[in-house]
Parts: structure tokens; sequence; C-alpha cells
């Protein structure tokens, strides 16, 4: 017999997509924190305005950190960076498994709800 | 970096026990070591993402979480947490120090436990929370039995998140104890589901919070690493020993370290040019 989603199935995916996006993104953390100190020889926090991150919004800094670390290029700034980007996509994850849940299962009402936070959060990360 | 992850470390043990959550403890300390506020603020909305996550994980997953109620209360606060960023991007550092020692004040509210009830009785359903299926079950291990809830009010409980939203994004905390308070009081979650689907909510607001900040370049990942680190380390130890201590020592840690961190703030507020 073919079994249907059920509420216990989304609560498992979410908790998942939460446990391991924060346990990679902080393994990354770690070992850009120590990949930092082995390059520079230093731990000190850079501040300088240069440095922040942004670029052309959250996506296409997404974009271009996972295409860098593809080609290979494994600089401490750039593991961190990947920690990071990792992190914030974690929360936006759990909201793109919930519209395909609630779509799935034909609750309308929560595909406009979850489909809004998705659009905001979309809408924000773009911005510039 | 090496300070930063001991302050952090030792900030999320003190938010786990105190209830207040890390990024309450870590700004003030950071801004005191001359972390510029705003700096501090954003790294911190990011860090908050790690901690509430982490935990997060295994409520829903024990399903005491209510997930529905979470995304039709995130709908407000992201908002919320989104203008309450682009406020900060924008306006002067020395208002960020009053507002931060007005929040922290607001907090002693918090002590009053005898507002909690930890299983609301008879909540009488009105028609709109019913429409969003705002009900349910979870199986309560202290209590040894399935408890069964209804929520009530959705349509006032909205609002008052945004303000929640607002304040988390603007300071960079998570607001947790503020939420807990509108889920008890006006929504009447019993108390579990209330603090586990706060905790749930957070990390989607700090989302919102934090591409304003990653947009407005007040992003610097070599604060950030260490202290998401730093606060989920210390969150997790400090969960571990909150239930060995009496409930007088942590009220007393309370009262100590959010009166010393609204006379920092308000210190660097009155200082600051």
């Amino acid at each position: 017999m073919k079994r249907k989603f059920g509420e216990e199935d989304l609560d498992l995916v979410i908790s998942y997509i939460l446990i391991l996006g924060v346990l990679a993104s902080l393994a990354l953390e770690t070992i850009g924190i120590i990949s930092y100190y082995s390059v520079n020889r230093t731990l000190t926090i850079n501040l300088q305005p240069n440095s922040a991150l942004s670029g052309a919004g959250f996506f296409s800094y997404a974009g271009s950190i996972i295409h860098g670390t593809l080609v290979g290029v494994w600089a401490p700034f750039e593991i961190l960076g990947l920690g990071i980007i990792l992190l914030m996509i974690t929360p936006y994850m759990r909201v793109v498994a919930s519209v395909v849940y609630f779509s799935l299962t034909k609750n309308t009402k929560y595909v406009f709800i979850t489909l809004f936070v998705l659009t905001i959060l979309t809408a924000s990360l773009l911005v510039h | 970096m090496l300070t930063v992850l001991v302050i952090s470390i030792i900030a999320g043990l003190l938010g786990a026990l105190t209830g207040l959550g890390g990024g309450s403890i870590m700004i003030p300390v950071l801004v005191g070591f001359g972390v510029p506020v705003k700096y501090a603020i954003a790294a911190s909305m990011v860090t908050i993402i790690a901690t509430s996550s982490g935990s997060a994980a295994s409520y829903v997953r024990e399903r005491i979480t209510h997930v529905k109620a979470a995304f039709y209360l995130e709908m407000f606060t992201i908002v919320g947490a989104i203008i309450g960023a682009t406020i900060t991007s924008y306006i002067a550092p020395r208002f960020l120090y009053f507002f931060f020692a007005a929040f922290l004040l607001t907090s002693f509210y918090g002590l009053s436990g005898h507002l909690r009830q930890e299983f609301p009785k008879r909540v009488k359903q009105d028609r709109f929370s019913k429409w969003l299926e705002l009900g349910g079950s979870y199986y309560d291990q202290a209590a040894g039995r399935k408890v069964n809830y209804k929520m009530k009010n959705a349509l006032l409980g909205g609002p008052g998140m945004m303000v929640a939203g607002l304040a988390a994004g603007m300071l960079g905390i998570g607001a947790g104890a503020f939420k807990v308070s509108i889920h008890e009081l006006i929504l009447k979650m019993p108390a579990k589901v209330s603090s586990t689907t706060s905790n749930f909510i957070i990390g989607i607001t700090a989302l919102a919070g934090a591409s304003v900040y990653f947009a407005s370049g007040l992003f610097f990942v070599t604060l950030a690493a260490p202290m998401a680190v730093g606060a989920t380390v210390g969150a997790l130890s400090g969960g571990r020993i909150l239930n060995r201590l009496p409930n007088r020592t942590i009220r007393y840690l309370f009262l100590i370290i959010v009166t010393a961190l609204i006379v920092q703030m308000l210190y660097e507020g009155l200082t600051s040019p």
C-alpha cells in the first residue's frame, strides 16, 4: 500500500536540513579559522570596509564562492565565506522543503503562507 | 579571533543558562572590546542562525514545535526583521545603545514567572485560528502524558510578532523571551510548544535580518566565524548544565548579568560622540 505524506515526514526532513546545515557550516568555519592562521600566522580580525562580505547580492556571492571551491580555490577567506553561506542557506532550505510538502499534500492556505515567507526572503537576499 | 571565540563561548553558555540568548550578551561585551556596534549586531545575526537551528532540529523531530504556527508567525517576524535591520543600517550608533538598554530592561518582565501557565486550560478557539489549523498534541516527558492543545487570537499574535521581529532585526538578537511571552499570553501555547516554536522562528527571522546586513556591507567573516563556532559550543554546554543548577542561582545570575549589560550599554551611549 502506498503511504501518504504525513506531517511527521515534514518534521523529519526539516530537522535533518537544520542539523546537517549547522554541523557542516560550523565544521567549515573551524577549518577556515585554522587555515586562516596557518596562512597568515595571525588571528587578527579584519574589519577593513573592503573585506566586508557583499558584492552583487547574496546569491551571486554564493555562486562565486561555490564556483571558486569547485575550481579548487580553497583560500581561508573563501572557506569562511562558504561556511557563512551554508549557514544562511540552512533556514532558507527548510522553507523550500515546506513549500514542496504543502504543495504535495494540497494544503492551499499553507502553500500561500510558506510561499509568502519564501518570496520575502528571496527578495531580501537579492537586494544589494 | 581567539578573544572573540572565548567571549562567544561564555556568552553562549550564559545566554543558555539565563534564557537571554547569546546575542544579548555577546553584543555589549564585543562593543566593550572595541568592535563597532553595527558590525557586532550584523555578525550576531548570523550566529543566531547556528545556535537556534541547532537546538530547533531536535525539538522538531520530537514534534513539540508547531511548524504551521511557526510559518504563520514568521510572515510577520521577517517583515519586522527586515525593517529593523534597515533602520540599524542607517541610524547613528548612539541610538542603538539606548534601544539595546531599553530592550534589556523589558527582559526583567520575564522574571515574573507567575504569568506562565504550563498547560493552558479550556482555550476557546476563534474561527481564524481554527482555519489556520493551530492546534495539536505532543508527548510531554515530564508530565508523562500526551498533551492536547488549541491556540487562539492568531489575528492579534501576528502584529505582536512583527514587533518582536523588529527588535530582533534591529539589535541582532533572537528576542526569544519576547516571542515566548506573545506565544503564551496571546496565543495560549503550552510552555514547551511556545519555547521550541520560538526557537524555530528565530532562525528565519535572523536570516531575514542577516540578508539586510549582508547587503549593507556590515558583515565580516573573520568576526562572524569565531562567534558562530563559540556561541554554539557555549549554548550546547549551557543547555547541559542548566538542569543541575538551582533556580535561585539562575535568577541571581540573570539579575547581575542584565544589570551589568544595561549599565554597559548606557555608558557606551552616553560617551559615544
